[in-house]
């Protein structure tokens, strides 16, 4: 219902210093909210110190085991090296699993030996167990002291987690009051998103915190942050988005749960790879068989009412069939199989017209491929092959060149399609200031694409640059954690699927946000949580699943049980 | 795992590309945000009632000129027309249009994008609106011009320009009306006339500055004098005069043979020393160019050009700068008329740049040019025309041919300290420039003297 207020009520200066200073607020805590966030995060990394030693029974000497995935070797790269001209360059690898340590042979000449007898399969350790690699015996050897109290992670804290959580619902709270004022007319009716919105993060809080007993929110509490801003944000432009948004974000969730559940056994995952590969390949198929072309892209198949874009979820997928645990890339040590389905849903994305998404595929391919193979040839082959398919691309498709036409130029066509979209974004983030005009308030939203392509304009010009800005830190610093965790999660699985996921989220921020302020060609890429599309949300959740299983704490419970 | 996690390097690649992207988007913001902010598409700069956002507007008494509530004064809308600007954005000068940023509100901090009282602006001017309205009833139904400002601190007092019209009634004939003819346009700075005599200022300058024995220059004026294949003619017969008497008296015999003996090349390089054929920048407008092209005159023509009837053309605006520049001795202050934008608790959006025009003349030939033009008014005009302020003037009666009046001009300074003004008047078929314009300068510079 909307309560009539007089307008002389909202111009009145006390008025507008209240609801600025509430803004202000708002911004203060989500700064505070995210850089707690991301404290807690780092101190959650596990130390670096020797899990369990490896005791060389000719010398005596101990090597240190630091890491959750050794690769053994005379390489200079491997994680413990053997410089005897016996042992293979890349010989095994000792894993920890939620059963014990396992020593797995990966394609070596002389094969590996357990207590004399020589392995044909992964073998479960136990401490005492000889490992013979090549002439070498190696006694698996537990650490003697317990681990120091300085050594010990940070206690958990769970009033600081619930603090952050309802410092979470008070800026959706502001945001709400924000919304309700909107158009100098008084209305309730955002209160019921925002309740929604609530129990989303308390339903999702009480579920890891309290049913599954986990010991860290972090990374659900910046997913459900940048949700609830997104659906509030686009509360202001149209309720039904919003309702949709908070739907898809439900689904996200239950994805989310999922993903942790299936990456708790690596070895699992590693072997599902050619399924995933070919659910990816259907997924495009039906899409390209039964697919609408919206706006130019075949990237949608409708279901009723309902609108999906495959795409989206194959990016979930693509990097389930990427990722790998190290004995695995160790053995494999060509990409071929994976460069092939890269190469199909590039070739895909091409065919029905998407290539921001292209796009996006392709770098993520190109960071997973680096992280598996390490080899600057294959990179370098990569880009040079898109290269010749961007430049074919420019020949065979005038409208793509055209983006390019007005890159760099947009203020000389601000009445054409060259220029219109980024000149306006331009405009309404300058208009919005470094506090935004409130939320509802602005008016980019009423522009074509205003609420996907053109969101992050929208959420400058109604919640300001500094607000706007301090959410895109969020996708810097997921990558960051990512690369601080490389070498301290489970498995190369995860370190792989996390960095790429990080890197996936951050590249298609970069590509949206750089596209509608002129820094790149614009392309129709969404900005992750806050634009508009159910598919892309429910995708996003996804990949902050593989961030979240890098994070050893996750699965952390399990852990203490032996050694 | 160490190889892999060495691997992820390439992560790192983004994150830069990433962070370097938004710090130049945020410079980018921070240095065009108020340009951006100020596209007319930009809906924020207009109210509900799709006027454009603008404050209050005061002039430099604190008399108010216009209000986002109240709209145009009453009294000063006509003679203000052209300084304000019209609703529609059809004069491209004027506040409206040239501080349409800082109008809205517009600062880094807060864009301007918020609404409500505690962002309208308040915005001061440093006319009279009291001497831009005498001004305006004065000139009447004619075509013209005043300008006068502070040339010690460049504040400008008076500038008003005709024909003008009621912004809220918009006559409907105003695109065919003769009488509308330039309504738009702020005649001050972009529109030129034929100087006529007051050009003899710039011919005086290039013979005080090229002909070493200037002072002692004489001729003979039996009102008329041959040159080339042609004549000259003066109004009167002045008999042997130099070239002192021969500015007050506006002889064109002195000056068109003055002229011709200095040569078409140096005049030229006085006239455009001096300003010709260049346009300044004026509160971010660009004024017309004064123009002065003798390079294809014959040898009359010349002298024609000397007196200034040939091509030559020169806007109001330059003429005051010219004369503040004199009497300032060599470089005066930069004209301006916005004072100071200011937003809620005086928060300051915009103050006024104080600086020199780039319109530089020799000390010298000022301080001659000075003495003399203070003379006009000491021996010949009447100091009754501008009592006790210590004036110096040029007055012309500018022929324009087809059936038309002549064009009256008047310009000059006060050399008075507690008055420190230059002015330019200009009235078209106005007849002859000491009745016309001189008598508009008076008055006007009277009332000036009495704020």
């Amino acid at each position: 219902m909307n309560i009539p207020v007089s307008l002389s009520f909202f111009a009145r200066g006390r008025f507008t210093a209240v609801m600025l200073l509430l803004h202000l607020m708002a911004v203060a805590l989500v700064i505070h909210i995210i850089v707690r966030c991301f404290i807690s995060l780092r101190k959650g990394r596990r130390i670096q110190n020797a899990v369990i030693f490896l005791t060389d029974s000719a010398g005596g000497a101990k090597i240190p085991v630091l890491y959750w995935e050794n690769s053994i070797g005379r390489e200079k790269t491997c994680d413990i090296i053997l410089p005897d001209p016996s042992v293979s360059r890349d010989h095994a690898v000792l894993k920890r699993r939620e059963r014990g340590w396992i020593i797995a042979d990966t394609a070596s000449r002389g094969g590996t030996f357990v207590n004399g007898r020589k392995i044909d399969a992964e073998t479960l350790l136990r401490p005492g167990d000889r490992i013979g690699i090549g002439t070498l015996e190696l006694v698996l050897t537990p650490r003697d002291e317990p681990a120091s109290p300085e050594q010990k992670r940070r206690v958990y804290s769970g009033k600081r987690t619930f603090m952050t959580v309802l410092e979470t619902t008070a800026v959706f709270f502001i945001l709400t009051l924000e919304a309700c004022l909107k158009g100098n007319a008084l209305s309730f009716k955002p209160f019921l998103p925002f309740v929604l919105l609530s129990a989303l993060v308390f339903g999702v809080y009480f579920y890891s915190v309290g049913l599954l007993k986990r010991v860290s929110f972090e990374i659900e509490n910046i997913g459900l942050l940048l949700t609830g801003t997104g659906v509030l944000l686009l509360y202001g432009v149209d309720p039904h988005t919003a309702y949709i948004q908070l739907a898809a974000a439900a689904l996200g969730v239950l994805l989310f749960c999922l993903i942790i559940w299936i990456l708790e056994l690596p070895d699992f995952v590693s072997k599902l790879r050619i399924g995933f590969e070919i659910l990816g390949v259907m997924l495009f198929a039906v899409t390209f068989v039964f697919g609408t072309v919206v706006n130019g892209a075949k990237n949608w198949i409708f279901i009723g009412p309902i609108s999906v874009q495959p795409s989206e979820l194959v990016k979930v997928v693509f990097i389930f069939a990427g990722a790998s645990t190290l004995d695995r890339l160790q053995t494999h040590q060509n990409l071929i199989e994976f460069i092939a389905f890269a190469a199909v849903c590039t070739g895909f994305l091409f065919l029905m017209h998407d290539f921001g998404s292209a796009v996006i595929f392709f770098f993520t391919f190109l960071l997973i491929a680096f992280m598996r193979s390490g080899s600057i040839r294959t990179v370098i082959l990569a880009v040079a092959a898109a290269a010749i398919g961007i430049f074919l691309i420019l020949q065979f498709k005038p409208y793509v060149a055209l983006r390019f036409a007005g890159w760099g130029h947009v203020w000389e066509y601000p009445y054409d399609s060259l220029g219109y979209q980024q000149t306006r974004t331009l405009t309404y983030i300058a208009s919005g200031g470094l506090f935004g005009s409130g939320l509802g308030n602005g008016y980019l939203k009423n522009i074509f694409a205003g609420d996907s392509d053109l969101v992050f304009g929208v959420l400058c010009e109604e919640l300001g640059i500094i607000f706007a800005f301090a959410l895109c830190s969020v996708f810097v610093l997921l990558a960051l954690y990512t690369l601080s965790d490389v070498t301290r999660s489970r498995s190369t699985i995860y370190s792989i699927s996390s960095c790429a996921a990080a890197g996936l989220l951050l590249f298609q921020t970069m590509v949206n946000i750089f596209g509608v302020t002129d820094l790149l060609p614009l392309t129709g890429v969404t900005l992750p949580f806050i634009s508009a599309g159910g598919s892309s949300m429910v995708c996003v959740w996804g990949l902050l699943a593989f961030i979240k299983a890098s994070d050893e704490r996750t699965y952390g419970a399990r852990r203490r049980k032996s050694i | 795992m160490r190889t892999v996690g060495k691997r992820s390097i390439f992560l790192y690649l983004i994150i830069f590309v990433f962070c370097a992207g938004m710090v130049f988007l945020a410079a980018r913001v921070f240095l065009n945000g108020s340009s951006w902010a100020s596209m007319p598409f930009n809906a924020h700069l207009y109210d509900d009632h799709d006027e454009q956002r603008r404050g209050s507007i005061c002039d430099r008494n604190g008399t108010l000129l216009y209000s986002d509530e109240k709209g145009f004064a009453d009294s000063s809308r006509e003679a203000l027309l052209h300084l304000l600007g019209d609703r529609e954005g059809n004069i491209s000068t004027g506040v409206f249009s040239l501080y349409s940023a800082e109008l809205s509100g517009y600062n880094p901090l807060t864009g301007n994008a918020r609404e409500g009282n505690l962002f309208k602006t308040k915005t001061r001017l440093t006319v009279s609106s009291q001497a831009c309205e005498r001004a305006y009833e004065l000139l009447g139904d004619r075509s013209g011009a005043v300008f006068i400002y502070n040339y010690r601190t460049g504040e400008v007092l008076c500038s008003v320009s005709s024909p003008s019209f009621d912004p809220d009634h918009v006559p409907e004939d105003i695109e065919t009306n003769s009488s509308f003819e330039g309504a738009y346009l702020d005649k001050t700075i972009s529109e030129t006339f034929t100087p006529g005599s007051i050009f003899k200022i710039i011919t005086a300058a290039c013979a005080i500055e090229n002909l070493p024995n200037w002072k002692s220059w004489k001729t003979e004026c039996i009102g008329e004098t041959e040159i080339g294949d042609g004549c000259v003619t003066c109004l009167e017969h002045h008999g042997e005069i130099g070239i002192r008497e021969g500015l007050m008296y506006s002889c064109n015999v002195v000056f068109s043979e003055l002229a011709v003996e200095l040569g078409g090349e140096k005049l030229a390089k006085t006239a455009e020393e001096l300003g010709f054929n260049r346009s300044f920048l004026f509160e971010n407008a660009h004024t017309a160019k004064s123009a002065f092209d003798v390079s294809n005159a014959k040898a009359d023509e010349l002298g024609w050009a000397g007196v200034g009837q040939y091509s030559n053309r020169v806007s109001p605006y330059h003429m005051a700068v010219l004369m503040g520049s004199i009497a300032s001795g060599g470089e005066t202050a930069q004209p301006y008329y916005v004072e100071r934008i200011s937003a809620a608790a005086e928060l300051p959006l915009y103050t006024a740049e104080k600086r020199s025009a780039p319109l530089r003349i020799r000390e010298t030939t000022a301080a001659e040019l000075r003495t003399m033009l203070r003379q006009n008014v000491t021996d010949y005009y009447g100091e009754y025309l501008f009592p006790g302020l210590d004036a110096g003037a040029k007055t012309g009666t500018a022929e324009v041919g087809q059936d038309k009046d002549d064009t009256a001009w008047m310009v000059g300074f006060l050399e008075s300290p507690e008055t420190p003004y230059a002015f330019a008047v200009v009235v078209e078929e106005g007849g002859s420039g000491y009745r016309a314009a001189g008598s508009i300068a008076s008055e006007l510079l009277g009332i000036l003297s009495e704020e």
